[in-house]
């Protein structure tokens, strides 16, 4: 609840976001790049991206159980400090087992689909886009397939239209590619 | 007119249909680009994940004619959209993407904003009836009885109506209560441009009960804004046309429905007057009913109102204010304003800008998407980009 005379500026404080960062170490690294497996590197991610994100958390629409209680406890200011931290930490390609068979098949499958129209080529995310190069491969096929089967949020359903063509052999192949990009 | 070169007959998808035939689906927004534009770096404004604070709003910035005057009223309303008033004074605002729908209550010259309803999908409408606020989402609409008395602790929804389509593609709706107390909104069509489903590109109707759904208006791409002239009861509302034409082509479109059935030309004729280079083969814009007024290209013509206040010059009674939220889909930006519509009996409507200043040269700090009249006759314009709300009175 924010009353006219009293509602406090949104910008963004870098120190600020390190400091209510730290609770997120734990899971998402220290500097935004996760280690562990299955979860998702928030480095270099667009600041709109980590901020929209934490807003479904945070009203229900993105569901898990780790992240909303965490998201329930953050203001909207809390919310543009973590996100401007991670959109400056460096992003680091995870350490994920690619096929290179799969990664052949999935490089054309990402200009097929045009992934690159709102992720931007090299798919470095962009505003609410994510950021995709070098994520998680566990996480990318998790959330693909849940794009797929409408069981994912979507914040304007453009993804959920995007993978409804997809095979799954085809969304495999698709995350087998995505992992490979980026700087290690 | 600088029409973009169609060099070759880029297959048109409908988007929402999908199957492996129609593996190659852009996302919407980039549907119909001509592959000859691949590379346009022009794209949809991306929404701020937060609203500006009071600083960060340059109210002044807004100029309106002589007379008049604007102030920030609200801010803090995440993406506001829609408003509509309750009987004991609560506006109730709604947004898109941030899924919320809010209360604002005015406590001795400050507003404070409540937020009602949270996590929807694209409760993009809200209308006011008898004590009950109804909203809109993608495929239903709710209600919640007597809203007022319980804004810190809300009803749950009730359902209205819950079976219109999924699509979100132009699925967002707006939602009014017509002269014959039924409850109208849009479907728009579930693409940028494809021959849409029967059950779309269209303005509906149900009562408030959920029964004796019917079309009201077809071939209408998307229209969010609609209002019923205050004398002839007829309706008149805007409608968004379609994109990747070119910069001045084709224009955004005011209409009015004089009678239910009419078709107004999607996706086979845009503005009145030309074919679209793919589903215009074989059909003539005189099949169609043409715009009153075209409004220009890409404004994104949202709010419609008529004003009905005494507070403005007595010229303004029955005028149109026209929000129009402002062009991607163009190299020099358009629209970002207000109008304004007198219309004129026996004569073109006279169509003049209100208010304007959310763009500045080639930068944008706020996009003006609806109005509502406060009581006593001043103008609230809701911006969904600042998620503010800003109010305009006159003073001779």
């Amino acid at each position: 609840m924010a009353t006219a005379g009293g509602a406090r500026a949104l910008a963004a404080d870098l120190e600020a976001g390190r400091r209510k960062a730290e609770p997120c170490a734990a899971c998402h690294g220290r500097d935004g790049n996760a280690t562990v497996p299955g979860t998702p590197s928030l480095a270099g991610q667009p600041v709109y991206f980590t901020h929209w994100q934490l807003i479904k958390y945070r009203d229900g629409r993105r569901k898990d159980p780790v992240m909303a209680p965490l998201a329930a406890t953050l203001s909207d200011a809390d919310m543009a400090d973590l996100s401007a931290y991670f959109a400056a930490q460096r992003p680091r390609r995870r350490p994920s087992v690619t096929d290179p068979a799969r990664v052949a098949a999935g490089e054309p499958l990402a200009a097929l689909h045009h992934c690159t129209s709102c992720h931007r080529p090299g798919l470095v995310g962009q505003e609410q886009a994510a950021r995709l190069a070098g994520q998680d491969l566990e996480y990318l096929l998790r959330l693909l397939r849940a794009f797929k089967t409408r069981t994912a949020s979507d914040l304007d359903g453009t993804m959920t239209v995007a993978t409804q063509p997809l095979t799954d052999d085809e969304v495999v192949s698709l995350v087998h590619f995505i992992a490979t990009l980026g700087e290690p | 007119m600088r029409p973009f070169i169609r060099t070759s007959l880029a297959v048109t998808i409908v988007l929402g249909l999908a199957s492996p035939a129609f593996a190659q689906a852009p996302p919407t927004w980039k549907q119909g680009q001509p592959a000859e534009m691949a590379s346009s770096p022009l794209a949809p404004i991306a929404q701020p994940p937060a609203p500006k604070a009071p600083g960060e709003i340059p109210v002044d910035k807004i100029k309106v004619p002589r007379g008049f005057k604007v102030s920030l009223w609200a801010h803090g309303l995440n993406n506001a959209r829609a408003m509509a008033w309750g009987d004991k004074g609560t506006l109730f605002v709604s947004s898109r993407v941030a899924g919320n729908v809010y209360a604002v209550v005015d406590k001795g010259g400050q507003r404070e904003v409540k937020t009602i309803a949270k996590g929807l999908n694209l409760p993009n409408g809200v209308a006011f009836k008898d004590g009950t606020l109804y909203i809109a989402e993608i495929s239903r609409i709710t209600k919640m009885a007597r809203i007022e008395d319980t804004l810190d602790n809300p009803p749950a929804m009730e359902v209205v109506y819950d079976i219109l389509p999924r699509d979100l593609p132009h699925g967002w709706k707006y939602l009014a209560f017509g002269p014959d107390g039924k409850l109208y909104f849009n479907i728009g069509a579930p693409c940028n441009i494809c021959i849409p489903p029967d059950t779309h590109a269209n303005i509906s109707r149900v009562n408030p009960d959920g029964t004796g759904f019917e079309y009201v208006a077809h071939g209408v791409r998307n229209s969010v804004g609609f209002d019923w002239h205050p004398v002839t009861k007829e309706l008149y509302f805007a409608t968004h046309a379609r994109d990747w034409l070119g910069e001045d082509v084709p224009s955004d479109r005011f209409d009015v429905a004089s009678k239910k059935g009419l078709h107004f030309g999607f996706p086979y004729c845009h503005q009145g007057d030309i074919l679209d280079p793919e589903f215009g083969r074989g059909r003539s814009c005189s099949e169609f009913a043409p715009p009153l007024i075209k409004t220009g290209p890409h404004v994104a013509g949202n709010g419609v109102e008529f004003y009905t206040g005494s507070m403005f010059p007595a010229e303004y009674k029955n005028r149109a204010f026209l929000a129009q939220r402002g062009s991607w889909n163009r190299t020099q930006k358009s629209g970002f304003r207000v109008m304004m519509v007198t219309l004129r009996t026996g004569d073109v409507p006279k169509y003049e800008v209100f208010a304007e200043g959310w763009l500045q040269g080639d930068q944008i700090w706020g996009r003006p998407v609806y109005t509502r009249q406060m009581k006593d006759g001043s103008l609230l314009i809701a911006d969904d980009y600042a998620g503010a709300i800003y109010r305009v009175t006159y003073q001779p």
